[in-house]
């Protein structure tokens, strides 16, 4: 077990160094994640906001598919992306296979049914009484939107939360359609997976522990944010 | 000649094809306080959402000042609804008060305003402004709740049972606050209650709401089981008492209805005993403003309201008689 606390100190260490290798893959694995993450809301909200808010055919069904997708296994999301991506691909042209593009695609089917699964839970959540009071204080269409969206606010960060945590920490898309590739494709997740291969336990460790405080770094400016709303 | 506030004209709504409200013919007047009382589930709460034009009737016309609004028409902001159990937006009072002024882009004057309305509402601005929105008593959330809707000097507010589930200094101090704002910006009141008393110190015109209809006078309603002859229908009591009527022209659900001025009240048991029923008085309300007496019966399990001069004493648990006629008013 020597190798946690060894971990513990190589993760300190590589920070304080500034490590060039490991700042390059905290510096890809946030580049992907906020192409991800930025994709995902501006799709996933107003989705979510219409299987929420709207009364329509077929509502039920697309509820259940978005709750289905939310066990979408990387690797799967990966072979697709990839199968898309590569040279006999439809998209094979456009040459986006083995960039950090290709691991953003990925990550954004990954995040996508969370996004609309959640959003569309919080919107169902409010209360009944919330549009009849903001129509009888003189609300116009767009008013009444936004502010819905505002009410709706800590269930909507409770969304993108969860699905930075899934996409922040996914090997299986990263490794299969970034390839990996030292300055450039290689994350976080991808560096663990390769360092562990290579029976390098303490870096591995060492980069899980930089992930984690990459993650908490994200909670905690967001409940700082929540606190100030 | 000066347009009515309010007209509608062949009123029909319903929700899920079960009837909520059908009204063939009423007028609002300007410049007055409507009070508009019924039990439950009698319509007094769509009538007011049709009212806002929040809602469109399924069929007919609510003409306001003369012309039909629709939903998000710039007009309809004068008229404002406070729902019934009030909603509070995820922010502060101080926020929830601004909210109808900010999306109308009054920003001028805003916090003069909304502290204004907090005063109105017997609410100390300093030290509510800043609070969140949960930390209110029952009361004080339909007191900013109203305040909300004050701040906007609207034409008109509608209230949908302003004083439910509040305390007493509470429902005084929205009666209060409203009746300022007419006198203030001339807001034209119209309020939804089952709350007789509190009602009867302000309105200055009443309608009846039961049965999704709206009635003139208070209506009387004896509800079956009834032994259904050709010609008279019988309804029995437990207590060997009985009613009887003539049988309703048309088909029935079995509810007759009388108006309260058919209905005569004695003290004492009356001679002529032909559908005379002792019924037991459970309340009696003045209402000071039309020079009335609201009495509130009760025998079995039918309960009733009827008006009464002022000149009978009446109070609560006496026994008085009623004679009804031998005819209902109608039948539903």
């Amino acid at each position: 077990m020597d190798y946690l606390l060894e971990g513990l100190i190589k993760a300190l260490s590589l920070l304080l160094n500034r490590d060039p290798e490991t700042l390059a893959a905290i510096q890809v694995t946030l580049k992907v994640t906020t192409y991800s993450m930025a994709a995902s809301l501006l799709l996933g909200v107003p989705l979510g906001f219409g299987l929420g808010f709207f009364d329509f055919p077929g509502r039920k069904f697309l509820r259940t598919l978005a709750n289905t997708l939310l066990s979408l296994p990387t690797v799967l999301i990966g072979l697709l992306v990839y199968a898309l991506l590569s040279q006999q691909g439809p998209l094979g042209s456009l040459g986006l296979l083995f960039t950090p593009l290709a691991i953003a695609i990925g990550q954004t089917i990954l995040a996508l049914p969370i996004v609309v699964a959640l959003t569309a839970a919080t919107i169902e959540s409010l209360d009944q009484k919330l549009r009849l009071t903001l129509l009888s204080l003189g609300a116009n269409r767009r008013q009444l939107l936004l502010s819905i969206l505002w009410e709706a606010r800590y269930g909507l960060l409770m969304a993108a939360v969860t699905a930075y945590g899934r996409v922040l920490t996914e090997v299986g898309i990263s490794l299969m359609v970034g390839g990996n590739i030292k300055w450039y494709t290689r994350t976080i997740t991808t560096t663990i997976a390769l360092e562990t291969a290579k029976g390098n336990f303490a870096l591995g460790v060492a980069l899980g522990l930089v992930l984690l405080l990459l993650a908490f770094g994200v909670n905690f400016s967001l409940m700082y944010l929540r606190r100030k709303w | 000649m000066v347009k009515p506030l309010f007209e509608i004209r062949d009123l029909f709504h319903a929700y899920q094809g079960k009837t909520a409200l059908c009204v063939d013919h009423l007028v609002i007047p300007q410049s007055k306080i409507t009070a508009l009382v019924g039990p439950n589930g009698a319509g007094k709460s769509t009538f007011l959402r049709l009212l806002s034009f929040i809602e469109q009737p399924v069929r007919g016309k609510i003409l306001y000042q003369g012309k039909t609004l629709r939903l998000f028409e710039p007009a309809t902001r004068k008229i404002v609804l406070l729902p019934q159990e009030p909603y509070l937006l995820r922010r502060s009072v101080f926020d929830n008060v601004a909210y109808g002024l900010r999306i109308r882009g009054q920003k001028k004057g805003l916090r003069k305003r909304v502290y204004e309305a907090l005063s109105l509402v017997g609410l100390a601005p300093g030290e509510f402004a800043q609070r969140p929105w949960y930390a209110l008593s029952g009361g004080e959330t339909q007191r900013v709740a109203l305040a909300s809707r004050l701040v906007l000097r609207p034409e008109v507010l509608l209230l949908d049972e302003p004083t439910s589930g509040v305390d007493a200094q509470s429902a005084f101090l929205i009666q209060k606050a409203i009746v300022e704002a007419q006198k203030l910006w001339g807001t034209n009141l119209i309020i939804a209650t089952h709350d007789w008393d509190w009602v009867s110190e302000i309105a200055d015109t009443w309608f009846y709401f039961a049965q999704q209809q709206v009635w003139e006078d208070i209506p009387l309603f004896i509800p079956g089981p009834w032994q259904k002859g050709p010609l008279f229908w019988v309804r029995p009591f437990r207590d060997g008492a009985s009613l009887q009527l003539e049988a309703p022209r048309q088909d029935s659900s079995g509810l007759a209805v009388f108006s309260s001025k058919e209905i005569k009240i004695y003290l004492q048991k009356p001679d002529k005993n032909f559908n005379v029923l002792d019924f037991q008085i459970f309340k009696v309300s003045l209402n000071k403003k039309l020079g009335k007496i609201f009495v509130f019966l009760s025998r079995e399990d039918i309960s009733l309201v009827l008006e009464s001069g002022a000149g009978l004493s009446l109070y609560p648990g006496q026994k008085v008689w009623l004679s009804f006629p031998e005819r209902a008013q109608k039948w539903l």
